[in-house]
């Protein structure tokens, strides 16, 4: 019965958005310069380019898969220095949000938590670029503090669904805090978050690579030019590009997920 | 006693592969702040301090808070950024990723089904063979899903802002797209993983594959689906709000607008609204799920949301 509510509700909103939008379904079809952009840029996708479409590239430009490879190391090393930075502080933060946690504790950090996740990397780095300007340090706290807050959320509830049991055992047979928690509930939880640390990496890669859109040198620096000029092809190299890299590290974690079970 | 353990300690299970991962990605996670492609030190040159120091002292605050004489108060200030701008703005983010949730929650009802490998067999919860036409249905609807979601939704945006002109559907569909693919993926894991005794007992009983999705499938898995959906729904507040730098006039739009004409303070005014609504759609998120709970439908409390 509620089920049934909460979805009519759910569908009387989306049409209530629908009109508070001013939306018309002759929105939906294409402008008519807009079928020849889509033909275009659907048929693209079958001949990713292999080189620039033209022959006018900034001299100082490497050549084009030196400019792929260039463009995707330096989205890893955005998303690795993110993840990592995310890990050293998410982790503890998580800890302090968990139910272990001492109420004087664990209450304020789930507010800083909240308001840590409540503003978009892309807006923290926005942020960041009015303070300090173009800096890649400032790009990588700017991915840093909505990851953090999100590994942190995670961990905490993680901690608190692992079974409890051997934890407190360990306490009442004379462990100290510390002990009980790294033999008894850390072992536990460990697999789950290091799987969704994996998870988080690759969602770090996608963000890096977004960044770019703001002029930062990873894959959407390059995207979001070669889509302005209309070049295609080279859209879909740099697309073709960006899923092959979420491709190979899906295929590593869950090659370790595996052995993390067994 | 103490040999036991050491023997227990050596015999314990090691993986090569295991141990060079864990190795190779604490060595990428440190190394890349020694590439120098990060640039931490020239973070903390006198011109950076500078910059931040303006920033911070300057040009975040409330205009009025800075001038000699103000000519309004920082309410007034604020007043008009609310009526000229955040108001619409936030109105905009909320309906924009409310439609396109709307949108991906239908194509999920659908696809959640269509892709739960336990409903579509021959002889559904009964047996556990599949046939290849029931099999070949399954993986097709996954690898669908799969395809809607691998594309960001900035990049479809992007398109389908060139392809479709202005207004807010772009916004609409680029996040319709990518997050039906989440939310089908999502809800086809939660309706396999139910316990599938009641789904036996209808069976057993006569029922239909309809019958039994409509009377076990959809009731068992819906708080578990409302979870994931308002989960991806906060996701999507702030992605359409940030969509809103590629044009749509979401709160995003008002917030580059104020960013180019280097008025960081109320660019800020603006993020701490969009901040805001993700808090409130948190706690409209929170009563929900706790209405729906209430009723007893997603039967003894599940332990765990693991959600994000």
């Amino acid at each position: 019965m509620r089920q049934g509510l909460v979805l009519l509700a759910m569908l009387l909103v989306g049409m209530l958005a629908f009109l508070a939008l001013d939306l018309h379904w002759g929105g939906l079809l294409p402008t008519s310069g807009g079928w020849e952009i889509l033909g275009e840029f659907m048929s693209a996708a079958w001949q990713p380019a292999l080189d620039y479409e033209t022959p006018n590239v900034p001299r100082d430009w490497l050549p084009f898969t030196d400019q792929l490879l260039d463009a995707a190391w330096r989205t890893i090393v955005f998303a690795a220095a993110a993840l990592g930075l995310s890990l050293l502080i998410g982790s503890p933060l998580g800890l302090m949000a968990s139910s272990l946690a001492p109420t004087w504790l664990r209450v304020p950090s789930r507010v800083l938590i909240a308001l840590m996740r409540s503003v978009h990397e892309l807006l923290w780095a926005v942020v960041f670029l009015a303070a300090v300007g173009l800096n890649t340090a400032g790009a990588v706290l700017a991915l840093t503090i909505p990851y953090a807050g999100t590994l942190a959320k995670i961990f905490s509830e993680m901690l608190d669904e692992a079974p409890q049991s051997p934890y407190r055992a360990l306490h009442l047979a004379g462990g100290t805090r510390m002990q009980a928690f790294f033999a008894g509930l850390l072992p536990r939880a460990a697999p789950d978050m290091a799987a969704y640390a994996f998870y988080r990496f690759e969602c770090a890669l996608r963000s890096a690579a977004v960044l770019g859109f703001f002029g930062y040198p990873t894959i959407g620096y390059y995207l979001r030019l070669s889509f302005e000029n209309l070049h295609f092809h080279e859209v879909w190299t740099w697309l073709y590009l960006l899923v092959i890299l979420v491709i190979l590290l899906e295929a590593w974690s869950s090659a370790l997920r595996r052995r993390f079970v067994a | 006693m103490n040999e036991r353990l050491a023997q227990l300690y050596r015999d314990r299970p090691r993986s090569r592969f295991l141990r060079w991962s864990v190795a190779a990605l604490a060595l990428l996670a440190v190394g890349v702040w020694f590439t120098g492609e990060i640039a931490i030190g020239e973070l903390f040159t006198a011109r950076r301090a500078d910059n931040l120091e303006r920033f911070l002292t300057e040009e975040a605050l409330p205009a009025p808070m800075r001038q000699e004489n103000p000519t309004q108060s920082v309410a007034a200030w604020f007043g008009e950024i609310w009526e000229s701008r955040g108001r619409e703005g936030l109105l905009a983010t909320f309906w924009i990723s409310w439609l396109a949730m709307t949108l991906a929650g239908l194509y999920a009802l659908l696809a959640t089904p269509l892709g739960s490998r336990t409903l579509m067999a021959q002889d559904p919860y009964l047996r556990p063979e599949r046939g290849r036409g029931w099999r070949a249905l399954t993986t097709a609807v996954r690898s669908f899903n799969v395809l809607l979601r691998a594309v960001p939704e900035y990049i479809w945006a992007f398109l389908l802002l060139a392809v479709l002109g202005p207004s807010a559907w772009p916004a609409v569909l680029a996040l319709a797209i990518h997050n039906a693919g989440i939310v089908a993926r999502l809800g086809s894991d939660v309706a396999e993983n139910l316990p599938p005794r009641p789904g036996q007992a209808l069976r057993q009983l006569g029922a239909t594959r309809a019958q039994t999705a409509l009377s076990f499938l959809f009731p068992q898995a819906f708080g578990r689906f409302l979870l994931f959906w308002f989960y991806r729904y906060e996701t999507c507040v702030r992605e359409a709000t940030v969509l809103g730098m590629l044009g749509v006039v979401s709160l995003g739009y008002w917030i580059r607008d104020a960013n180019a004409r280097d008025r960081y303070d109320e660019m800020l005014v603006l993020i701490a609204l969009g901040a805001l609504l993700v808090l409130g759609v948190d706690f409209l998120s929170w009563l929900v799920r706790g209405w729906v709970r209430r009723a007893g439908i997603e039967g003894p409390r599940s332990r765990g949301s693991r959600s994000s």
